[in-house]
């Protein structure tokens, strides 16, 4: 009897234990929440104090208020209106992830075909190294020349700067593939096509998660420079419109939308990561 | 003297019936002088196996013990056919090997499971990959086999979910997913901890008890060899050269704890580490 009784005494030792970690973590995790918001909130006391304190023009730095009034003026209208963020940015957003899926698709393809291929990675590699170093931007008006005005060229940036990180990724990834799991497809006269499919694909998972989580980002960058350069929507074009008239509260205001769009799309990839290579990290064997 | 375990075993590997024992013990594998030599990055060849000959009967188990580094693996990746002798010739069944042979599975060091599988997925992967034939009876074999092994209920877990003693008997139950006849094993239980270890060992006597395969296994544990071998190789060290071959005359299924203080065991134990030193 005592001894049963101990028992549950120890029982309820554990589950109130358990519960304490959970209301430390629980605490931890209202504190770290609490010292971002606090941060935020200095930066935006800090920035809008100088703003009134040295008298600084708004065609130089707005004040976050009026930041947000702009912000707010392109949000409260019906999604049609050509006055509000939601037109542009969806341009920008389907060309984005238009190229976005085309440049990762390339990618993945050129990526695989090197790494399992030796001549081709002997053909290959030194383009790719050349392109890797040249910053892609300065080809934006080539692109320009060849693709248009038009959403061509955007797609083709967007394809272009998500193309590399892909590429070297995946490569990478499959390269780093365990060479005892090759081993066993080996022992299994397991044809070329099965190992790189049941192997070394998923082996490279986690760097093509990588790859594209970069990959989205540089897409929307793409998006934007080739908008810059004399596109007739987007958000590029909208930053450009605003500069024009010394907007400068409408050029944040586009940034802001541009920032959230990002941080966003880099979201989506890592829940989609986390869904699929759930078992990565998680013991080796 | 293991009578009943010769005659279960040649049952399964389907021996013509009437045959005397002694020709159903006809070597399975053959192993004639085979050297293997091995460059090294400096540019100066390693001869990793010299001149080693080898016969393995069907049903037998085979344990090879020797210090590290003298070929035991090497001979090992030759039968699984990962790598080309330099010299001589091996065959199994009669028919000369170059290259895997379906008739042949392995266990690696480690379990070496495909993380991104649940243990079902990588126990029926010999099954859907190198053209294998993928019937209901294999199937129904393999589901028998991973209730032996004590698997059942985690089919739809994932590898990083099982322990590690867990994780090398889903490996075993997939090298024997295509029903092969000769089972490979490079010491298999080397990351475990000693009392899972032994665990596993009469686990793996049961599992071979049970399908009549013919194992070849590396080990460092001189007990491991002892518990588990019809037959013990010593290699010696570089270059790899089979220096004995010892019968293991104790009764099967063996026990653990019978091991200790047994005379037979203690004697080949004794004479086993003198080979080694």
């Amino acid at each position: 009897m005592t001894d049963t009784r101990s028992e549950s005494n120890a029982l309820d030792l554990i589950e109130s234990s358990s519960l304490a970690a959970k209301s430390r973590r629980r605490y931890a995790r209202i504190r770290g929440v609490g010292i971002g918001l606090a941060g935020f909130l200095t930066l935006i006391l800090v920035w809008k104090g100088s703003v009134d304190l040295f008298d600084v023009p708004s065609y130089i730095l707005p004040a976050p208020d009026q930041v947000v009034v702009a912000l707010w003026s392109g949000l409260a209208v019906p999604i049609s209106s050509p006055l509000g963020w939601y037109l542009p940015l969806w341009s920008t957003m389907a060309n984005a992830l238009m190229g976005f899926f085309l440049g990762a698709l390339l990618g993945l393809l050129f990526g695989s075909l090197m790494a399992e291929f030796r001549p081709v990675e002997t053909a290959l590699m030194p383009y790719a190294f050349a392109l890797q170093s040249l910053p892609k931007v300065a080809i934006a008006p080539l692109i320009v020349i060849w693709c248009g005005f038009g959403d061509g060229s955007k797609v083709a940036m967007a394809a272009l700067l998500a193309f590399f990180p892909m590429m070297v990724n995946s490569f990478a990834g499959m390269r780093a593939a365990d060479i005892e799991r090759i081993e066993l497809m080996k022992v299994l006269s397991a044809s070329r096509l099965e190992t790189y499919r049941l192997v070394k694909l998923p082996s490279a998972a986690p760097y093509i998660f990588a790859g594209l989580d970069m990959g989205i980002v540089y897409a929307l960058l793409g998006t934007i420079v080739a908008e810059f350069l004399g596109a007739q929507q987007g958000m590029g074009v909208a930053i450009t419109k605003a500069q024009a008239v010394t907007d400068v509260a409408g050029v944040f205001a586009a940034l802001v939308m541009l920032g959230v769009t990002g941080i966003l799309l880099h979201l989506i990839v890592r829940w989609i990561e986390r869904s699929i290579v759930h078992w990565a990290d998680r013991g080796k064997h | 003297m293991s009578v009943a375990v010769e005659t279960s075993a040649t049952a399964g590997i389907g021996a013509v019936a009437g045959t005397p024992p002694q020709a159903a013990r006809s070597p399975l594998i053959s192993v004639r002088d085979v050297v293997k030599i091995y460059p090294t990055v400096a540019g100066e060849a390693i001869l990793a196996l010299d001149h080693v000959n080898l016969n393995v009967g069907a049903g037998e188990f085979v344990c090879l013990v020797g210090p590290s580094g003298c070929g035991k693996t090497t001979l090992l990746r030759l039968l699984a056919g990962l790598d080309r002798s330099d010299a001589g010739t091996s065959s199994l069944a009669g028919k000369t090997l170059n290259g895997p042979s379906p008739e042949v599975g392995v266990v690696f060091q480690q379990a070496n499971l495909l993380p991104w599988f649940t243990v079902m997925q990588n126990v029926l992967l010999p099954l859907s990959v190198g053209g294998a034939k993928r019937n209901d009876t294999l199937i129904a074999q393999v589901n028998a086999l991973f209730r032996v092994a004590g698997l059942e209920g985690f089919e739809n877990k994932y590898p990083y979910e099982l322990s590690g003693g867990m994780q090398q008997r889903v490996a075993i139950v997939r090298a024997l997913a295509r029903d092969p006849k000769l089972l490979l094993m490079d010491e298999p239980f080397g990351a475990l901890d000693a009392l899972t270890r032994e665990r596993m060992n009469a686990e793996l006597q049961r599992i071979w008890m049970a399908s009549g395969k013919t194992v070849v296994l590396i080990t460092h544990s001189i007990d491991e060899a002892i518990f588990l071998g019809d037959r013990i190789v010593v290699m010696s060290p570089r270059p790899g050269r089979i220096v004995r071959e010892l019968k293991v005359n104790l009764p099967r299924p063996r026990v653990a704890t019978d091991m200790l203080g047994n005379e037979e065991h203690t004697a080949l134990a004794r004479e086993i580490r003198m080979l080694l030193e």
